[in-house]
């Protein structure tokens, strides 16, 4: 993050070696892929085991852990400025805003066959 | 007074020097400018993706069979084959925008090609997911239905066997072409790279395309439970 600008040899040019972002390592990016991994078989073995209503949940569980990982590491949020964290969760945000009302829509229909609704085109 | 602002690389030659655009103090500005217009970008991608999840739920909760039906007629071990494509692009594309940080043209370039490789090898697995679905007479978006065989026997008596199928398709026809976009990046984040453009000094391409994959695969990380596995 440090910025040594300094004046070179020409008067109106500057030469600038600043480093900006944050530079990970390849043990952290190895160790989140292989969770990854380990993650992505365990989604798979779960799907196998009927949980029931719990099934989607636990998919989507293990998704979001997933996706978390990627953005943390291997996007650098962990790093990042407030401002890219803001716009970032401010996504999951209206996200979130968008799954509940539509859930609720969902919900409080109160028809239990779906056979018997009027087929939405 | 307006001067120009030259940013080079530390460790080693052979790289171009790049000039930070005229409107920036600083090459960080610039840098952290680029970056926040990104995440923005990125954040209409989430919103773009998030309406067709809410389609998903919407549909699912009113039509579970359809998706049942449907997704039992997907192969979740090309899915899983195609998760481990695109995570393990992520991985590499990862490793790639780090070699650029350090300014290692060469390594960052061979990284770039796994990347590129890896996501070929998805869609190839994609095309023959949708040419087998094409096969069996299941097209998306159009009255040219006739599932045969298998597939007739499994969609048979069930409501609106369209209805997971033109989800399945909308949701993974937009993210393949999100795939393809993202090949034709990295190939010319390649060609600029082995001319030495990106280095400690300037990286930003890298740096956004690979905020981008990332984005591509944190996306396919919620599609296939929804798609292959769990429905």
């Amino acid at each position: 993050m440090a910025n040594t600008s300094h004046d070179s040899h020409h008067h109106d040019v500057v030469v600038d070696h600043s480093h900006h972002g944050h530079v990970s390592t390849f043990q952290i990016f190895l160790r989140v892929y292989v969770t990854l991994c380990v993650l992505t078989i365990v989604t798979v073995a779960a799907s196998q085991v009927d949980f029931g209503g719990a099934n989607m949940l636990i998919a989507v569980l293990i998704a979001s852990i997933k996706a978390s990982l990627v953005v943390t590491f291997f996007m650098h949020l962990k790093w990042d400025t407030a401002m890219n964290n803001i716009a970032f969760l401010g996504s999951l945000l209206f996200l979130s805003l968008l799954f509940l009302f539509t859930l609720a829509d969902f919900a409080t229909r109160g028809m239990a066959d779906p056979t018997q609704m009027s087929p939405i085109r | 007074m307006s001067h120009a602002t030259i940013v080079t690389p530390t460790p080693e030659g052979g790289f171009q020097p790049h000039t930070v655009a005229h409107h920036f103090k600083t090459a960080e500005q610039e840098f952290q400018a680029a970056k926040f217009a990104f995440w923005l970008f990125l954040v209409t991608e989430v919103m773009l993706f998030g309406g067709l999840f809410a389609a998903y739920i919407y549909y699912h909760g009113f039509y579970p069979k359809s998706f049942q039906a449907g997704g039992s007629l997907l192969d979740w071990r090309l899915g899983a084959l195609n998760t481990m494509f695109l995570l393990t692009s992520s991985w590499t594309m990862a490793n790639g925008v780090r070699c650029s940080q350090l300014s290692r043209r060469k390594e960052m370039v061979v990284w770039l090609w796994w990347t590129v490789v890896l996501a070929g090898g998805f869609m190839v697995v994609k095309y023959f997911e949708y040419s087998g679905k094409f096969h069996h007479g299941i097209f998306p978006f159009t009255q040219v239905w006739h599932p045969e065989g298998h597939y007739g026997e499994v969609l048979a008596g069930v409501a609106f066997p369209k209805l997971f199928f033109n989800i399945y398709f909308t949701m993974t026809g937009i993210h393949g072409l999100h795939v393809l976009v993202g090949m034709i990046a990295i190939g010319w984040l390649i060609w600029r790279g082995g001319q030495g453009r990106f280095h400690s000094g300037w990286y930003i391409p890298v740096d956004l395309i690979g905020l981008y994959w990332h984005v591509v695969d944190l996306i396919w990380i919620f599609l296939f439970p929804l798609l292959y596995l769990v429905p």
